[in-house]
């Protein structure tokens, strides 16, 4: 039965005669030159963290009965959480635009027997459903429809 | 510990996937409307009053969308912030870092599931 790689399977199993210079940190990194959106792309996820257990403080509230909904909804308007949404809005459509961009160039060239779509049909593709989503979801909460 | 990251490796991938892909899709409309729309008074209170925020949220739909909108932006946010972790630190802390990360994230979806089942 096949079992898991070590991470370290291919490495020498004695230290190599040939001396190696220590890793180290590019110069840029960590918020200079292309290291600047590396960083603020994994930064993003603690926003996203934040947002998730807000979310979960928000809808237990729902479930919790009308008095502790109206209480979220004061919460929300403090200048604090119309500040972090405003950052987190930003967050989101950052993290949108370069996830986006590079989906379309990490597919494989086939996937079993089919070839996937052009990268600029893709990346359509991907707008299309983010834009459709988040309109969407912005009509309904909005009052629009239902 | 490593030994049972690397099983799970698939599962966590899925999941930080689908918080970028999904969670980013759903979280821009919930940011938009009641993080900002609603608390600036760009859109009526009234759109979120509590009769039809249940209304929507305890639908079969909803319960799926608010589960998504909760869970996975969790996942996202921990496994970015293992590898913020990873650059910052450096890798040796990772055999405790990740665990307690995907542990927070693990935890978090399930009081989600119990979230929106309880509407």
């Amino acid at each position: 039965m096949a079992r898991y790689a070590h991470p370290k399977a291919m490495s020498s199993s004695k230290p190599a005669r040939t001396r190696t210079a220590p890793p180290q940190l590019p110069d840029q990194f960590p918020f200079e030159g292309r290291y600047r959106a590396y960083t603020l792309f994994d930064a993003t996820g603690i926003l996203y963290l934040m947002l998730g257990f807000l979310a979960l403080g928000t809808i237990w509230s729902l479930g919790s009965g009308e008095e502790a909904w109206k209480g979220v909804q004061i919460i929300y308007r403090s200048w604090v959480y119309v500040a972090f949404h405003a950052l987190s809005l930003a967050a989101v459509i950052f993290v949108g635009i370069r996830f986006f961009g590079f989906f379309p160039k990490a597919q494989p060239p086939r996937i079993g027997p089919l070839k996937p779509p052009p990268q600029p049909v893709i990346l359509a593709m991907l707008y299309v459903a983010w834009i459709g989503v988040a309109g969407a979801m912005t009509v309904i909460l909005a009052g629009g429809i239902f | 510990m490593r030994g049972l990251l690397l099983k799970l490796e698939p599962l966590i991938w899925l999941m930080f996937g689908q918080g970028l892909l999904i969670g980013t899709m759903l979280l821009t409309g919930w940011v938009l409307v009641a993080g900002l729309g609603v608390p600036l008074g760009v859109v009526p209170a009234e759109a979120l009053s509590y009769e039809r925020a249940h209304m929507l949220g305890s639908s079969p739909i909803g319960r799926v969308v608010l589960l998504g909108l909760i869970a996975l932006p969790m996942w996202k946010g921990v496994h970015h912030i293992r590898h913020l972790c990873i650059d910052f630190g450096g890798a040796h802390r990772d055999a405790v870092v990740a665990p307690l990360l995907y542990l927070t994230a693990s935890v978090g979806s399930l009081l989600a599931v119990v979230a929106v089942v309880r509407l």
